[in-house]
């Protein structure tokens, strides 16, 4: 028991820690103390400047929790759903962009971007909308397209993936190229670097995001039953084209999710998983919580460099996840105790 | 297989929907002394003249300065340069187009000047910190830009150094077409905007105020073929219009000079090559929408028509 719980009281610890930096740090600084007061609800007796107090409560409730809230469920929801697409697909490559979600939410971004919109709040919103419905019509398109019978061979499904990305990307540039918008805020989305602020991005990926992993979750044992082949998981007893249909779904819904208010926030999905197995091992009933509680470390972590790293400037989450996280990846790969792990 | 595609399409109606229904819409105020119209004719309103401005657009800086509210402005964008003076007060840039929202909080503003160019996000986080935002249209004309030095003038206390300044500035633009007026040549200008690609350069398209400017300092834009607002252009298009005068905008931000633009291959096909009638022109005076636009017609209609100008 003692065995079986540690990795998640580890996963845990770190995770609070990252998400305590995360709240503590920031381009304004606040002391400990008032940080500590703030979050606790003032304590009566103690007293704090008037006015000072508001500001920094107003930071910390408005600004610093909901962001990072929102990047903590965008990467749990990234690597969760990118430990299922290696599990469905039984393909250590595979990330949650895998079928597309990524390039078909950028081209529904910048579509949305480069419509003048009669009004500001349409051409606010209309981003994460229109990032999501192309994510979803994405992977509706090639879902459709893989589909043979009543049958979704995998093989089939990776190659319509990349060739409907390769279109939507290359469709999205030339969007670019043509709106007479300024270019840097759908780079800084396709970089990952457009986090919205506030709560209501975050009440809104919440359903998603709990509904998608939930059902992540539950299907540690059918993923553990597909590794020995899509034949053999059959002959087991596992509906097999059910379950990876419904996998894909609610993994590419909460990877939409995510993009939709954070941009394409690239390698976390990927790597995640992987230091999960080097760590923990392969059974996916673990893998996946344990995937889904690092996945939001990680992209806090990531999150917080950005802010610091070049401060008062900030880097698109994007390229640190990939920048820090490449060589912690390999440095990791090459100290595994189990060389050959996968 | 008619079964398995039902699932896919709910999804897809549940998802519009819950997406929908977190998006709530906030209703403008419109109460105070101090009333000014946005694009969108909705009505902004401060109880008093703005003491602590944060301007988050270079132009919307510049007109604040020109109009004598420059000690009144407590934080900046990064590309706010001008004047020298403004690069004393904190840049509250998150860096690559991005806003530090905190920052800008922390500094208790009582208006945040932003430009059509803010992602809206960012004016939607300012917004929910219930500070006060005003975006400035991006004129296209003369008198938006006057119309935006109005607004900014009403909304910081400075109406009558403003109804100065703009009398000014209308009498130089004035001065400027009544001159142009007497000839009836108009050279053909390409202006660059960015070299980086030398085959294909990026220029200034119909309908932008480079192109305006060109038009009223009496040049004609060889951009006006284009479709785009800004767009590349080929050099074999660009061999073949073969303009008379080369403008180098992308000089202003460094690594671009004269030299290097002659030696750059093929273009010494260019006519205005070799009659050396190439120019670097501060591409600042014309791409900000701010008082300086008057300075960059003076300056262009003084290099596309040196005679009328001795």
């Amino acid at each position: 028991m003692h065995l079986k719980t540690r990795p998640y009281l580890i996963s845990f610890a770190l995770l609070l820690l990252a998400f305590v930096l995360s709240v503590a740090i920031g381009p304004v600084f606040i002391p400990p103390g008032i940080l500590l007061r703030v979050l606790t609800g003032a304590f009566p007796g103690i007293l704090v400047p008037p006015g000072l107090q508001e500001t920094f409560s107003t930071i910390v409730f408005s600004i610093r929790l909901p962001h990072a809230i929102l990047i903590l469920l965008s990467g749990a929801a990234l690597a969760g759903s990118g430990a299922v697409y290696q599990g469905v697909f039984r393909n250590p490559l595979a990330d949650p962009y895998i079928i597309g979600v990524a390039s078909g939410a950028g081209l529904g971004a910048v579509i949305a971007m480069a419509i003048p919109w009669p009004n500001s709040f349409l051409g606010l919103y209309a981003v994460p909308v229109a990032a999501f419905l192309g994510a979803t019509l994405t992977i509706a398109v090639v879902y459709a397209l893989a589909r043979v019978g009543s049958s979704l061979p995998t093989t089939t499904l990776i190659l319509a993936g990349v060739a409907v990305s390769a279109f939507a990307t290359s469709l999205t540039s030339f969007l670019m190229l043509r709106s007479n918008n300024e270019l840097r805020r759908a780079i800084g989305w396709l970089l990952g670097g457009s986090v919205m602020s506030g709560w209501e991005p975050v009440l809104a990926m919440l359903p998603y995001v709990t509904l998608g992993l939930g059902a992540l979750l539950i299907s540690g044992h059918a993923l553990n039953v597909l590794q020995f082949g899509e034949e053999q998981a059959q002959q087991l007893g596992l509906p097999t084209e059910r379950v990876k249909a419904i996998l894909i779904l609610a993994a590419s819904l909460t990877t939409a999710a995510a993009v939709a208010f954070t941009g394409v926030i690239g390698f976390i999905g990927l790597i995640v998983p992987h230091l999960v197995r080097m760590v923990w091992g392969h059974d996916y009933k673990r893998l996946i919580p344990l995937s889904i509680i690092g996945g939001g470390t990680a992209l806090l972590l990531a999150d917080l460099l950005a802010r610091v790293v070049i401060a008062p400037q900030v880097l698109p989450v994007g390229i640190v996840t990939a920048l820090v996280g490449a060589p912690f990846f390999l440095w990791v790969l090459r100290h595994a105790k189990n060389q050959a792990y996968w | 297989m008619r079964r398995s595609s039902n699932p896919i399409l709910i999804f897809l109606l549940l998802a519009i929907g819950l997406l929908f229904s977190s998006c709530k819409s906030s209703g403008p105020s419109a109460q105070g002394p101090i009333q000014v119209t946005d694009k969108q004719g909705q009505t902004f309103s401060l109880l008093a003249p703005a003491q602590r401005v944060v301007s988050l657009a270079p132009g919307n800086t510049e007109i604040l300065y020109a109009i004598g509210a420059g000690s009144q402005v407590v934080g900046r964008d990064s590309y706010s340069d001008y004047p020298a003076e403004v690069t004393a007060v904190p840049d509250v840039s998150g860096g690559f187009g991005d806003l530090n929202t905190e920052t800008i909080f922390s500094l208790k503003p009582d208006l945040v000047l932003v430009s059509e160019l803010t992602p809206p996000e960012k004016v939607k986080a300012l917004q929910d910190l219930k500070l006060k935002v005003f975006s400035l249209a991006n004129p296209t004309d003369f008198e938006g830009m006057y119309k935006n030095m109005e607004i900014v003038a009403k909304l910081t206390g400075h109406e009558t150094e403003t109804s100065a300044l703009i009398e000014k500035s209308r009498a130089r633009v004035a001065a400027v077409l009544k001159k142009i007026a007497q000839t009836t040549k108009h050279p053909s200008v390409f202006y660059e905007l960015d070299g980086t690609d030398p085959n294909a350069p990026w220029t200034p398209g119909p309908g932008t105020f480079v192109a305006t400017l060109i038009d009223m300092a009496g040049g004609k834009n060889l951009g006006d073929i284009l479709s785009s607002a800004w767009a590349q252009i080929s050099l074999e298009e660009l061999i073949s219009k073969n303009p008379d005068i080369i403008l180098i905008g992308d000089a202003t931000w460094g690594g671009v000079t004269l030299q290097s633009v002659k030696e750059r291959s093929g273009w010494n096909a260019l006519g205005a090559i070799k009659n050396n009638a190439i120019y670097t022109f501060d591409d600042n005076l014309v791409s900000r929408p701010g008082p300086r636009l008057v300075d960059g017609l003076e300056a262009m209609a003084k290099l596309l028509h040196p005679e009328l100008f001795q």
